[in-house]
């Protein structure tokens, strides 16, 4: 008898459980509502020196909450266009208004010295693409990493960039590196929540309780791999717009991808 | 042969007058002709032969007349003769060591003592010389030659500045023509010829080369940047030896630094090579250029050539300006940075009113911006102008961007880009003027779109341009080039530009990429772009082509900059001179010519030798100081100027020179029978080959040079005379006989 009241029991948890995040949800979704893709911008074909560009890898094999999130696309593509016009409303860059896609099969990512990858802690790259990956940026293309947190996903983001960054150290990039002050002075740095974390009474996600900006360098000492962990840039670019998401978080998450693109298009 | 019939040399009828002896009245002559004449006409009005027979006979007999009235006459030749054993022969022998060579001075001894002297002597008081760096009075005809140096030009005027003392009737010359002191030109030519004294040469040696291989000249940069890529010129002339292979090198004490194997050219003919190399570290050396021995070659101390290069630990610093973000800018700057002998300092222009400053030595460092004063731009040596247009910098700036490359004689290099070149104003600005193309007057030159490039031949001779070592792989591997990412259009070149690549648009055409020109003191370059980026990004990341282009570049953008004080000579190398000239451009604070300076040079030189020479003001060049200086030892020299203006120093300059003797006579050794003529015919003698030189003493004899007199010389009693007269006679009669006259 006590066998089927536990089941019954630990069901109704279950359901109400399935039904309350359903609620949170749809309730979010109300607040953040899904992007209407109405097509590429009227003069996304324009020839321009920037072009914001996005990675597309091969997603980690994983079960259970895992495989329910991170793919390359996450906030694509209203994030991106959003940034952008940003950054040509800020800066003197002239850069194009939609994002290009590219990824580490082709020799196309040559021809974009500048590769956004989000939640990189879901990848999985093959030796080829992880070689190629080097190949990148010996060649003297940056990579800006985003949106993944916690120890877990941390693991499987290195995990993909040991197999061809194994001599390269990851370390935390000190308040006064040229690139927190190459056009914003960005000493005060705060962790930028994703909406999921709406309210933002809190700004972490898993155990990413800190946020940290990291960074690859070079021999020269440049850094050539942004690696912004436990933050989300890419949903204050997209929720920008949005009187449900805090400026401060938008307008720091602003200011920091263009620092690092005037940055990588300096050093 | 002629003498037999005309009874006298040809120089007698060369040099002598014709006059008539007897004094019988010309006009008789004139009426005798006249009669013979009529004489003839009568002859040919009566024959009863065709006409042309007629005509021949009656012309003949009537010439025979002639003839025998103008010899009644006495035609004689009058030549001025040297009085017996009362003028000076001077016979100079050449001593140099290229006499040496196949025992010339043995062969001019041979000449000498093999009778020459003897008949010389017969008629003249004879005076023998041996010449080689001056004129040397000796005994006997020498043996040997072992003088470093030929100065002809200076043995020719000791010789005839006897002439003030002395009845000097002749000059002998007995030389090879290898005048390696330059001296026997066209002046020291004319102030022979005005003492009136004939030099009359015999020369020695074989006219071409023979189974030889030379190093004829080595072109090097004086000066250079630590570890920067020079280029050396060689040049080869040959015979003997068409098609065969040869190596040359370039070698630092005994460390070769580049080599590499060469097909010799056809027999006589000269080419160039152009051999690269490392500079290395910084410091004075001499460098040893050669051309390996191949077996059989008849001269092999014409191999090799020593250069000195200065290698100055200096680092020029490069200001570059660009107006907005641009992946150009990236690897332009990782590119300088490999370069520890470069500093790159950039403004970068982020935001409508911030700027982004890099390489800056200090905080206050262009902090506002591009520099608007002299003393701030002038401090750099070199200047590139990215994606911005011309009116972002003022008038005054403009100016001083023009007089920083013409006066201050720094480089200036402008890119391409959207605010660039003519998209930018700039072909309606003032520095216009500097551009080395013209601009097209109009909007939208500047594309967003593939063009590839590709090296002409000054570019393939180019040190800027040389990715690879052999020309031919350098131009394959620009042809192979990924495509720039863009491009901008620009007019043709001007006069004096060089274009070194053009990019090639496809749908638009052919279009400069990389121009180059002086302008004033400084140059000027133009890369018509701003994607040239994709170099590096879209090849293997172990190649080095984009970063060895850009290395270039700025090294010949900044590499050479004249700073305020500068001290050169007319040549590196002293080959059997002392006299050193040395000239010093001085410039003030502004770079205007310092004319109120106090110039010294200390000069330091091998075994200790040291001087300090003051440089005087030159008149009518107002910042140029000079001075001579004899430099007694051979060796390396290394000459330091210092100006001061008051108690400021404007600043010092570092030149190096070599002195050598005997090296150059070793080189171009075949005979110069081209001077020796020359020399003989502008002074009235005459050039002889060895074997002619018998009649030298009678072409002396001949001249008006010393104490002389006139002399009448009949020539109607010659056997050329007699026999015309009898051959008239006879043919006239064998022709009457065949034609039935008689």
């Amino acid at each position: 008898m006590r066998k089927p009241l536990a089941l019954l029991a630990l069901l109704s948890v279950l359901a109400g459980c399935v039904w309350s995040f359903q609620r949170g949800y749809r309730g979010m979704r109300r607040l953040f509502p899904d992007y209407e893709d109405t097509g590429p911008p009227a003069d996304a074909a324009e020839k321009t020196e920037f072009y914001f560009a996005r990675l597309r890898y091969p997603n980690i094999r994983a079960s259970g909450m895992w495989a329910m999130r991170g793919s390359w696309t996450v906030d694509y593509p209203k994030a991106d266009r959003q940034f952008l016009q940003g950054v040509r409303r800020l800066t003197r860059i002239q850069s194009n208004s939609m994002e290009r896609i590219v990824d580490l099969i082709s020799d196309d990512i040559f021809n974009y010295p500048w590769v956004y990858v989000v939640e990189p802690g879901h990848w999985d790259l093959p030796d080829a693409q992880a070689k190629k990956l080097r190949e990148f940026v010996d060649r003297g293309g940056f990579l800006f990493t985003d949106d993944f947190h916690g120890t877990m996903e941390w693991e499987i983001f290195t995990a993909s960039l040991n197999k061809s960054f194994s001599d390269r150290a990851i370390v935390d990039i000190e308040n006064s590196d040229p690139i927190f002050h190459i056009l914003y002075d960005l000493d005060h740095r705060v962790q930028v929540p994703g909406i999921v974390n709406y309210p933002f009474t809190r700004t972490y996600e898993y155990d990413g309780y800190e946020p940290k900006w990291r960074a690859m360098r070079d021999d020269k000492g440049r850094i050539v791999m942004g690696i912004c962990h436990n933050m989300d840039q890419g949903d204050a670019w997209e929720w920008a717009d949005s009187p449900n998401y805090p400026e401060k978080y938008a307008s720091q998450a602003y200011r920091t991808a263009i620092n690092y693109i005037i940055y990588a298009m300096t050093h | 042969m002629f003498e037999f019939f005309f009874k006298y040399p040809w120089t007698v009828y060369r040099k002598g007058t014709l006059v008539l002896a007897n004094p019988w009245p010309l006009w008789l002559l004139g009426a005798g002709l006249a009669a013979a004449a009529a004489y003839g006409l009568w002859l040919f009005l009566r024959k009863p032969l065709p006409r042309r027979r007629a005509l021949a006979l009656a012309g003949m007999e009537a010439a025979v007349l002639a003839l025998l009235l103008v010899f009644l006459w006495q035609p004689a030749l009058s030549v001025s003769m040297l009085k017996p054993q009362q003028n000076v022969v001077s016979v100079i022998v050449d001593t140099s060591a290229s006499m040496a060579l196949d025992d010339r001075v043995g062969q001019a001894r041979g000449v000498l003592d093999g009778g020459l002297l003897a008949d010389l002597r017969k008629r003249f008081p004879v005076r023998l010389y041996q010449a080689g760096r001056g004129l040397e009075r000796v005994a006997q005809a020498p043996a040997s030659a072992a003088q470093p140096v030929t100065n002809l030009g200076e043995a020719l005027r000791a010789a005839a500045a006897e002439a003030a003392s002395l009845p000097v009737g002749a000059i002998v010359l007995l030389s090879d023509g290898g005048d390696n002191a330059g001296s026997l030109g066209s002046a020291t030519m004319d102030e022979v010829r005005r003492t009136r004294i004939p030099v009359h040469t015999i020369g020695f040696g074989p006219e071409r080369m023979d189974r030889d291989v030379e190093l004829a000249d080595v072109q090097l940069p004086a000066r250079s940047l630590p570890d920067a890529r020079l280029s050396a010129v060689v040049t080869l002339r040959q015979a003997g030896f068409e098609g065969k292979t040869a190596r040359i090198a370039i070698q630092d004490g005994g460390k070769t630094l580049a080599a590499r194997d060469v097909k010799l050219p056809a027999d006589g003919v000269s080419s160039r090579e152009a051999l690269s190399f490392a500079a290395g570290a910084a410091g004075a050396r001499a460098l040893q250029v050669s051309v390996a021995v191949l077996e059989g070659e008849r001269n092999a101390k014409n191999n090799a050539l020593t250069r000195l290069l200065d290698v100055r630990d200096r680092k020029p610093r490069i200001l570059y300006f660009e107006g907005e973000p641009r992946w150009e800018m990236k690897f332009i700057r990782r590119a300088a940075e490999l370069d520890k002998n470069l500093d790159l300092v950039s403004i970068l222009r982020t935001t409508q009113n911030k700027f982004y400053r890099q390489g800056i030595s200090d905080p206050k460092e262009l902090e506002h911006g591009f520099p608007d004063s002299v003393d701030e731009l002038f401090r750099y040596q070199a200047l590139i102008i990215g994606n911005v247009e011309a009116g972002y910098f003022n008038a005054s700036q403009q100016s001083m961007i023009r007089e920083f490359v013409d006066r201050r004689g720094g480089g200036v290099l402008f890119l391409g880009g959207r605010a660039a070149l003519s998209d930018g104003g700039w072909n309606r600005s003032p520095l216009a003027e500097i551009l080395p193309v013209t601009l097209p007057d109009r909007k939208n030159t500047f594309h967003r779109d593939p063009a590839t490039s590709e090296l002409t031949a000054a570019g393939i001779d180019s040190l800027i341009t040389r990715i690879e070592e052999d020309p031919t792989k350098n131009s394959a591997r620009w042809k192979a080039l990924p495509y720039l990412a863009d491009y901008q259009e620009t007019g043709a070149a001007k006069p004096g530009a060089v274009v070194l690549a053009e990019l090639n648009a496809s749908g638009r055409g052919r279009f400069p990429l990389l121009v180059t020109q002086p302008f004033g003191r400084g140059r000027v370059g133009l890369f018509a772009t701003g994607g040239s980026w994709r170099w590096q990004m879209a090849q293997d990341s172990r190649d080095m082509s984009h970063e060895t282009f850009w290395r270039q570049l700025l090294r010949w953008l900044a590499g050479d900059v004249n700073e305020r004080v500068t001290l050169a000579s007319d040549r590196q190398v002293f080959s059997d001179t002392a006299l050193v000239p040395l000239r010093a451009e001085v410039r003030d604070r502004n770079y205007l010519p310092a004319t109120d300076a106090v110039v010294e040079a200390q000069i330091m030189g091998p075994s200790g030798v040291a001087a300090v020479v003051p440089l005087l003001p030159v008149k009518g060049e107002p910042g140029a100081y000079a001075a001579e200086w004899k430099a007694e030892a051979t060796g390396s020299y290394l000459a330091e100027a210092v100006a001061r203006q008051g108690e400021d120093e404007l600043g010092r300059d570092v030149f190096t020179f070599r002195r050598e003797d005997g090296v150059t006579e070793n080189f171009r050794t075949e005979q110069n029978r081209e001077l020796l003529e020359r020399l003989s015919q502008a002074t009235g003698g005459r050039y002889f080959t060895p074997g002619a030189a018998g009649g030298l003493p009678g072409e002396i004899e001949l001249s008006d040079a010393g104490i002389s007199v006139k002399e009448t010389r009949d020539i109607w009693s010659a056997p050329a005379a007699f026999l015309l007269l009898a051959g008239l006679k006879a043919g006239a009669w064998l022709l009457r006989r065949r034609w039935g006259a008689v």
